[in-house]
């Protein structure tokens, strides 16, 4: 008996620490997504009244238990408004249900207290100088206009560009950047990675242990190391060659020579070539053998086989491949940092300029725009959110990927069962 | 029913048929070249990488020599946040994998590999930015609260289970049961840490290799833990129902039959493990503090292998020193991984042939 | 020429039995012996498959039946480590030429397993998939030549209002019958179906031997079966084999009243199988 009991306490261990698996991960999407979101929602105005009198019309942007961080209004440069001050010191706070917000086009904030007319005379004033974004009185906002002004912030956050300091306004080109930098890279890797798996579906011998063995072997190889080949081979090798023979006019600045689109593509072509590889070839081998040999007897050849029958029938396998390497190419950062992503790129890689995609242009990616915002910015109070908010963003572009290609798999799962019964 | 001739000419009448047979033989012909040609890119690809790397550092003409020291400290670095990172991953993973594989409901079991596919999903930028922006100023002044609840949640699960455990039929689905148990856990040692004063154990920095390891760990979790349930499921089912036939528990049967069986496998899945935390570059970029220290203490930073290579190699001359030391991290870095990697591949094939050579006669 | 393409003989009247024998086999081997690696499938098979007649092919379970019929279309060159001794020869051609087209062959002997296996195509496009391997791009001669082998099946009927719709769909019966259409739609000389009517319902079975019957006259058919009484009702010539080798080969009727040849009658008797 006490064998028994002894095993049961141990499995409720063993189910403990599965419970604290599953609530990290719960936690940590619902900690990423919520600060994203917070980062974007209309937060209070309080009138704050320190202990000398004095007060301030802010709002409340941290708290860590022993000081506030408020952000008050800032009328000349972004940022000034921030000030710490500390609990002990708040003796009131209120919500004034006048209190408004005026966000300019470069991310400062105007906020002030007072009816219509005064909010019009703000307005006025301020945007004769700077380019008004959004007027709003954030206390006095309904569940309906909150969620609505939240919605509108999160459309410039994706539609429009961000400024200079890369600190406000929105990551288009970042988005820009990833999805043709995604797409350049699917175009080079679903033929190699189809090519590969037909291979190892079709072959047995050495070669095709070869083959696998490699296949393996890449899985295995850390995202930096293809990011000092596509660095040091394709960059300052291939590129630097392609210069000195195509592009000699305009060196020493370089055309190919640099880090650019089409080099990340290659290298993040290699680094998703297995995860294609792997899906693909799983999707061939639980196609029923004996379509294959009804095939054979009917007179086609193996390549006929191949192309007309099996790869048709495994059409949701190749598209789960495409699926996952563009969720891996969207979330890789490391290897792009070294070949051709930018923080803040002269010009987009696709514009409405022939031939509309220049691969040899340097690129903004989303993820990039996390790790920067976040740790390169001077000022982490505003960088911080910021990051948040493109996190959130890209876990929700990675979830959403991630789970169509667990669905694909789902109905390719039941499409074989209904072939083999 | 009567049999209708076949209206159109007769097929094999026609030169059409010879002519086809012969246009689609070497079609075929072609097209099994191409798919051989296309396989054999993936080849070059693979060994474009480490010939590239020796190629250029051989080929390197900086005066000055290989930068050892630093070297070094590059490699402890990434040892250590490696080590702390395997303490999280490995118990966790291994946990949630003999979890799934032998004790889990059916129906959980179809949401927990999603879950995990998910978390393996998610950027490690991600992660390296709540890492350091959100829970670094946390755990600075609460290492002890953390450590305390690393040892009490095991121990307290085990006396929890010990007390009030009965093998039950609902045991699948224990992990959401234990729930409220860790939560009240979690809460009540976070309470405790309030009514603190001050913080017992003060890090140095607050980017420090305990920070890395958590990020690190959770970012390696999904991969020890597919590799060893799949490692698991590789012990024919027949063994363990001889098992339960005997009188065992699930969790003996486990212990005395499956374990014993698939630990090869579960070691396969501790160096794949620690081979992607050495490979790590962002979580370590973000939470390390990048400066290269070395030493086995948990609560100062560090600068690892990939860290250095990122941070170094945009601004580095092609033809200088630094450039040409850098590639030696990245030889460095590669051999590490690849080596971990084929002998992960060796251990797990070895296994597969072990537990199937009488199924597969 | 080993490739050369034989016109088919247009489907006449059937000849009977007696006028049969006389005419020159369909398929015929010599000494055709079968290795899966160490392991020998069949040992010095000589056996004359007549012209538009149905052969039927009983023995034991594994004594080499369906590893035969994979051999006379060379589906065994699929299989890794078979070796293949022996001649094969279709009408005049050798089958195991070094350079026959192997795709050709298959066109020219086709085969029916036991489990129906239709593509997850629709039904027309089932039996246009041959067609469509020889070229035949043109929608009206696709669909005649669909039309064509489906009666020809006895599955016109049933789903002529249904050909778009996915061949999945179709009960077992129809399904087999699908893959008949789908063989004799590329016009092949042999038609070998092995077990064919195992996995069918008693009702479906009868049908399907009427279907036999009626396919006889134009193809020459090889059925492989472990049914006896199906073998002694269907067939016109059977072939009795054991552990690899060829023990009997005669008229039907002869060789179940009367078999030469004492393993046979051990056979037929049921003193073991």
């Amino acid at each position: 008996m006490n064998g028994t009991r002894a095993a049961t306490a141990a499995t409720w261990m063993l189910g403990g620490l599965v419970g604290l698996c599953i609530a990290t991960m719960l936690g940590l999407l619902f900690f990423t997504l919520g600060s994203g979101l917070a980062s974007l929602r209309p937060g209070t105005l309080e009138r704050i009244t320190l202990a000398d009198g004095s007060s301030r019309l802010a709002e409340v942007v941290a708290d860590d238990g022993n000081a506030l961080l408020l952000r008050t209004s800032e009328t000349r440069r972004l940022g000034e408004g921030y000030e710490r001050v500390r609990r002990g010191d708040v003796v009131a706070r209120r919500a004034p249900v006048d209190a408004f917000m005026i966000g300019l086009g470069d991310g400062r904030r105007v906020l002030g207290i007072g009816d219509d007319a005064a909010l019009a005379a703000a307005v006025g004033s301020v945007g004769a100088l700077a380019r008004v974004v959004e007027v709003l009185r954030p206390n006095a906002l309904g569940a309906f206009e909150g969620a609505g002004i939240f919605l509108r912030r999160l459309a410039r956050f994706v539609a429009t560009p961000p400024d200079a300091s890369n600190l406000a306004g929105g990551v288009l080109p970042a988005l820009v950047g990833t999805v043709t930098l995604v797409l350049l890279m699917s175009v080079l890797v679903m033929p190699f990675g189809v090519a590969a798996a037909v291979y190892l579906h079709e072959r047995r011998g050495v070669g095709a242990r070869i083959v696998r063995t490699a296949i393996d072997t890449l899985a295995g190889v850390p995202a930096i190391v293809y990011g000092v080949l596509g660095l040091g081979l394709f960059v300052h090798g291939i590129g630097a060659g392609i210069d000195r023979w195509f592009y000699a006019d305009r060196l020493p600045v370089p055309t190919f020579g640099g880090g650019g689109l089409l080099w990340a593509a290659l290298t993040l072509a290699l680094l998703t070539l297995p995860v294609v590889v792997v899906s693909v070839e799983q999707g061939l081998a639980r196609i029923p053998s004996s379509l294959r040999d009804g095939s054979l007897a009917l007179g086609a050849t193996r390549e006929e086989t191949l192309w007309r029958l099996l790869l048709p029938a495994a059409r949701p396998a190749v598209l789960t491949g495409f699926v996952l390497a563009i969720a891996r190419a969207a979330g890789s950062v490391a290897p792009l940092m070294l070949v051709g992503m930018v923080k803040l790129a002269p010009a987009s890689p696709l514009d409405g300029a022939f031939p509309y995609l220049h691969p040899s242009r340097q690129f903004m990616h989303l993820g990039f725009a996390v790790y920067d915002a976040a740790l390169a910015s001077p000022d982490a109070i505003r960088g911080v959110p910021r990051a948040y908010a493109c996190a959130m963003l890209l876990v929700c572009v990675v979830i959403v990927l991630n789970l169509s290609a667990i669905l694909l798999r789902n109905r390719l799962r039941d499409r074989y069962r209904a072939l083999e019964s | 029913m009567p049999v209708n001739p076949v209206t159109c000419d007769p097929l094999s009448s026609s030169d059409l048929l010879r002519a086809s047979a012969r246009r689609r033989y070497w079609r075929g012909r072609v097209q099994r070249v191409l798919v051989a040609a296309g396989a054999s890119f993936v080849l070059l690809g693979l060994f474009a990488i480490p010939v590239y790397l020796v190629a250029a550092v051989a080929a390197s003409r900086a005066s000055a020599g290989v930068d050892w020291a630093h070297l070094g400290l590059l490699f402890a670095g990434s040892l250590r946040a490696t080590a702390c990172a395997i303490a999280v991953a490995l118990p966790l993973g291994f946990a949630t994998a003999m979890f799934s594989a032998h004790f889990c409901a059916p129906r959980l079991r179809a949401w927990l590999k999603p879950a995990l596919e998910m978390l393996e999903a998610v950027p490690t930028v991600v992660l390296g930015l709540v890492a350091a922006t959100s829970f670094a100023p946390w755990l600075k002044s609460h290492v002890a609260t953390l450590l305390a609840l690393l040892v009490a949640l095991p121990a307290l699960l085990l006396a929890a289970g010990f007390a009030f455990g009965r093998p039950s039929r609902h045991d699948g689905w224990l992990p959401l049961s234990v729930l409220p148990l860790l939560c009240a856990i979690v809460a009540f040692g976070l309470w405790l840490s309030s009514r603190a004063q001050a913080p017992w154990i003060v890090p140095a920095s607050p980017w420090n290799a305990t920070l890395v390891g958590l990020a690190l760990g959770v970012a390696a979790l999904p991969l020890v833990f597919s590799v060893a349930e799949d490692a698991l499921f590789l012990v024919p089912r027949e063994q363990t129902q001889a098992a339960f036939a005997l009188g065992a528990t699930r969790w003996q049967a486990l212990t005395t039959v499956v374990l014993p069986a698939a630990g090869a496998g579960l070691f396969a899945a501790a160096l794949l493990g620690i081979a992607r935390c050495f490979g790590e570059t962002m979580i370590v970029l973000m939470a390390s503090g990048n400066t290269a220290i070395g030493g086995f203490d948990p609560l100062i930073g560090l600068r690892s292998l990939g860290a250095d290579i990122a941070l170094g190699m945009p601004d580095a001359a092609p033809a200088s020193a630094v450039w040409r030391d850098l590639l030696v991290a990245t030889l460095a870095l590669l051999a590490s991984t690849v080596l971990l990697s084929l002998a992960a591949g060796f251990v797990r094939a070895r296994l597969q042939r072990r537990l199937h050579a009488g199924a597969a006669a | 020429m080993s490739n050369s393409v034989t016109p088919a003989i247009d489907g006449g009247a059937s000849v009977s039995r007696e006028q049969a024998a006389g005419a020159a086999p369909a398929l015929r081997t010599r000494a055709l012996s079968l290795w899966y690696g160490a392991r020998r499938a069949l040992d010095a098979v000589d056996l004359d498959v007549p012209a538009r007649r149905i052969t039927a092919l009983i023995g034991p379970s594994g004594c080499g039946k369906s590893s035969l019929l994979r051999c006379l279309n060379r589906l065994n060159d699929e299989i890794e480590g078979t070796r293949v001794e022996g001649e094969v020869r279709l009408g005049e051609a050798d089958v195991y030429a070094p350079d026959a087209f192997v795709h050709e062959l298959r066109r020219r002997v086709g085969i029916v397993f036991q489990r129906p296996n239709p593509f997850p195509l629709s039904v027309h496009d089932n039996v246009a998939y041959g067609l469509r391997l020889l070229g035949i791009r043109s929608r009206r001669e696709l669909d005649e030549r669909v039309e064509a082998a489906l009666k020809a099946a006895a599955l016109w009927d049933e789903v002529a209002s249904r050909l778009d719709d996915g061949a999945l769909g179709l009960s077992l019966g129809q399904q087999q019958r699908l893959v008949i259409a789908r063989a004799i739609a590329v016009e092949p000389e042999v038609l070998m179906l092995d077990e064919p009517a195992s996995a069918l319902d008693p009702a479906a079975t009868l049908r399907f031997e009427e279907l036999l019957h009626e396919l006889a006259g134009r193809y020459t058919l090889l059925l492989v079966t472990h049914n006896m009484q199906q073998a002694a009702r269907v067939s016109d010539f059977t072939a009795f084999m054991h552990a690899g080798r060829l023990i009997e080969f005669g008229d039907t009727d002869a060789l179940f009243t009367n078999p030469r040849e004492r393993q046979t009658e051990d056979f037929i008797t049921g003193r073991y199988g």
